[in-house]
């Protein structure tokens, strides 16, 4: 059995807040296989996004070990997870979070700049990605002049441009409606069917059922993680 | 080289992105650059007076002549300005003795002054009389235009000729050949016999406000103040052969001239001897002073637009936090969200630059047609323009670009 793609041990998150100590994670351990299609469920303050943003090396944990790929993160330096987060992890936010009066085409080159592929290479993996994305007649739009579901489109475009192991989606269907969610679950399913694994976190259980396995945070432990059983499936937009 | 080539690639990612941002708020770009605009125009501007003031000082000594000792009768104390009481002297006779005993001397030109009023055919001009000799023209580089110079017979029997300057023949000759004409000195009778040509002027003083007459003629003729005696000029000029016999001359004329007068070592001398050479250095020093004051409160105008950039990338780094959590999350290195923001900085300061620049050209031009004052800007005065403009950019744009560099992920991601 080859190693698993993501691995904690006894990780935890504490914050100071107000004079007093929050365990926002306390010691979750778990493992995360390669293809699979994680949903972590929890209500605000369980501790949820403070985990993903762990594992997606955005935040540093308090203590705990985080293995990624089979690299312990504590090893690295700020430089060193900027390069993991460029070439290993995809995100893709409630937000988009796409860059203001900046085309379709140039929001998902972004992390290719930091990749430090050349200016062609760049146009020409953007188009192949945002084609994949059916938005090949938006390549030049900036996001004011997309839909709430192209934006999410274009972001899952720029969270695969380098072709990463691992797609991390924070509340991904949080800022859109119940057809265009679906829309957005069955790319996720879509792309899960073609081997890439994926996380999202979600407080709506709906949508939580379109992954296949389900871990569910309460005060920054994880109380709940079990397979799936009624799995729904999306047929992709 | 790929390496080099990436690197470059990656700079010009970079100029895009701060392009990009600074047309979004392009007003407030244009405030902030104007801030640099005006200080590296007028630190250009204060090099080029600099240059100018320099360039005419030059000129300045070069119309006097070059190898020359000046001597004048203005008391010297060996340490400290000389005190009131203390008295100056030098004669016609110390020159003769300069002349004959100071090897490498070409010629001595005595000189006196006054003011006179010339009249002639209803018209007058007031101007400045010198009464020297025939050896004046040489050693101050003087020519005549029209007509001649004196010559020792006219200082010998003190013939009442005169040669004019140009500003003094426009005051009094309209369309008529001054050379021949009688003109009335302080109602003396003289003949016009040449016309000196144009010097110019320098820094405001006129060089052709001026006429020259035999200093013999002078004495006997017009009166030249109550403190002279009859044998007494208001400077020799010394003119030498070459700088080496410029420089050693200068000691021989001071030792000739204490024997002469009986000054003993370390006393006051009644004399004083300046040479060109001196002259040149000395004003080159004032020049250079004036040029580093200029410059130095020229610099205060930079200083502040420099904070001005400070400022403003401050708040665009605050405005833009999510920006930097973003690119951060998108494999964005410290060192990629630094250079973003310090090549924004240096894009607003070069682009401040040029157009100050441009304009410090523009203002030394007009300078230059309405003050008829030089200010020179060169090539390399032009690339420390745009240097200048880049390390203000880097100086000031560091501040915020390390600040901005050194945001965790997480945070910048967070705020609103």
């Amino acid at each position: 059995m080859t190693a698993p793609l993501l691995e904690t041990h006894d990780l935890v998150k504490d914050y100071v807040i107000g004079g007093e100590l929050v365990h926002a994670v306390n010691r979750v351990s778990l493992r995360i296989q390669r293809g699979e299609f994680v949903a972590i469920m929890g209500t605000s303050g369980s501790g949820k996004s403070t985990f993903m943003n762990m594992i997606g090396c955005l935040d540093v944990p308090t203590s705990g070990t985080l293995l990624l790929d089979g690299i312990d993160t504590k090893t690295l330096d700020s430089d060193a997870l900027a390069d993991i987060r460029n070439r290993k992890i995809g995100f893709v936010f409630q937000q988009f979070n796409l860059l203001a009066r900046t085309s379709a085409l140039d929001n998902v080159a972004v992390p290719l700049i930091y990749a430090g592929v050349r200016a062609a290479e760049r146009r020409e993996r953007a188009q192949a990605k945002l084609e994949a994305m059916g938005l090949a007649n938006r390549m030049q739009n900036t996001p004011a002049k997309l839909s709430g579901g192209q934006q999410q489109r274009v972001a899952i475009a720029r969270a695969l441009v380098t072709d990463p192991l691992i797609l991390l989606a924070d509340e991904p269907t949080g800022a859109l409606d119940s057809q265009t969610s679906l829309d957005i679950m069955g790319i996720f399913q879509k792309l899960n069917d073609e081997g890439i694994t994926l996380v999202i976190v979600t407080h709506e259980p709906d949508i939580a059922e379109y992954a296949e396995r389900r871990i569910v945070f309460r005060d920054g432990q994880v109380i709940e993680d079990a397979p799936v059983t009624s799995r729904r499936r999306a047929t992709a937009a | 080289m790929s390496e080099l080539l990436s690197a470059l690639a990656g700079w010009g990612v970079n100029i895009a992105i701060a392009i990009t941002a600074l047309r979004t708020n392009l007003l407030r770009s244009i405030l902030t650059t104007l801030g640099v605009m005006i200080g590296v125009f007028s630190v250009i501007l204060a090099v080029a007076v600099g240059n100018g003031a320099q360039v005419s000082v030059t000129q300045q000594i070069a119309t006097l002549g070059s190898n020359m000792a000046i001597v004048v009768p203005e008391p010297e104390r060996a340490n400290g300005p000389p005190r009131p009481g203390d008295r100056g002297r030098l004669t016609e006779r110390d020159g003769d003795a300069i002349a004959r005993q100071v090897p490498g001397v070409n010629a001595v030109a005595p000189q006196i002054r006054t003011s006179v009023q010339m009249v002639t055919g209803g018209r007058s001009a007031s101007t400045q009389a010198i009464g020297s000799t025939e050896d004046y023209a040489s050693i101050s580089n003087l020519a005549t235009e029209d007509g001649r110079f004196l010559t020792k017979s006219d200082v010998g029997a003190a013939t009442r000729v005169v040669v004019i300057g140009q500003t003094v023949a426009d005051k009094l000759f309209v369309d008529i050949n001054p050379i021949g004409e009688t003109v009335r000195i302080n109602r003396v009778p003289f003949t016009v016999i040449g016309l000196l040509e144009s010097k110019g002027s320098n820094l405001g003083t006129d060089n052709d406000d001026q006429i020259i007459m035999p200093i013999s003629t002078l004495r006997q003729r017009l009166s030249t103040g109550p403190a002279q005696g009859p044998d007494d000029v208001t400077l020799l000029f010394v003119g030498f052969e070459d700088e080496e016999a410029l420089v050693a001359g200068d000691r021989e004329i001071k030792s000739l001239l204490r024997a002469r007068y009986r000054v003993s070592k370390g006393k006051i001398t009644p004399f004083t001897v300046r040479t060109t050479k001196e002259i040149a250095e000395t004003s080159g020093q004032v020049t250079q002073i004036f040029q580093a004051v200029l410059v130095a409160i020229a610099s205060i105008s930079l200083l502040v637009g420099g904070i001005g950039i400070m400022n403003i990338m401050l708040v665009s780094v605050t405005e833009r936090t999510r920006e930097i959590g973003l690119r951060m999350a998108l494999g964005a290195k410290r060192r990629d969200i630094r250079n973003q923001f310090l090549v924004e900085a240096a894009v607003l300061c070069i682009i401040g630059g040029a157009i100050g620049l441009m304009l410090a050209m523009l203002a030394a031009a007009i300078f230059q047609q309405v003050a008829d004052f030089p200010a020179p800007i060169g090539w390399d005065t032009a690339l420390m323009a745009i240097a200048f403009s880049a390390v203000i950019g880097l100086a000031f744009g560091g501040y915020p670009a390390i600040r901005a560099s050194r945001l965790s992920p997480i945070e910048a991601l967070r705020s609103e």
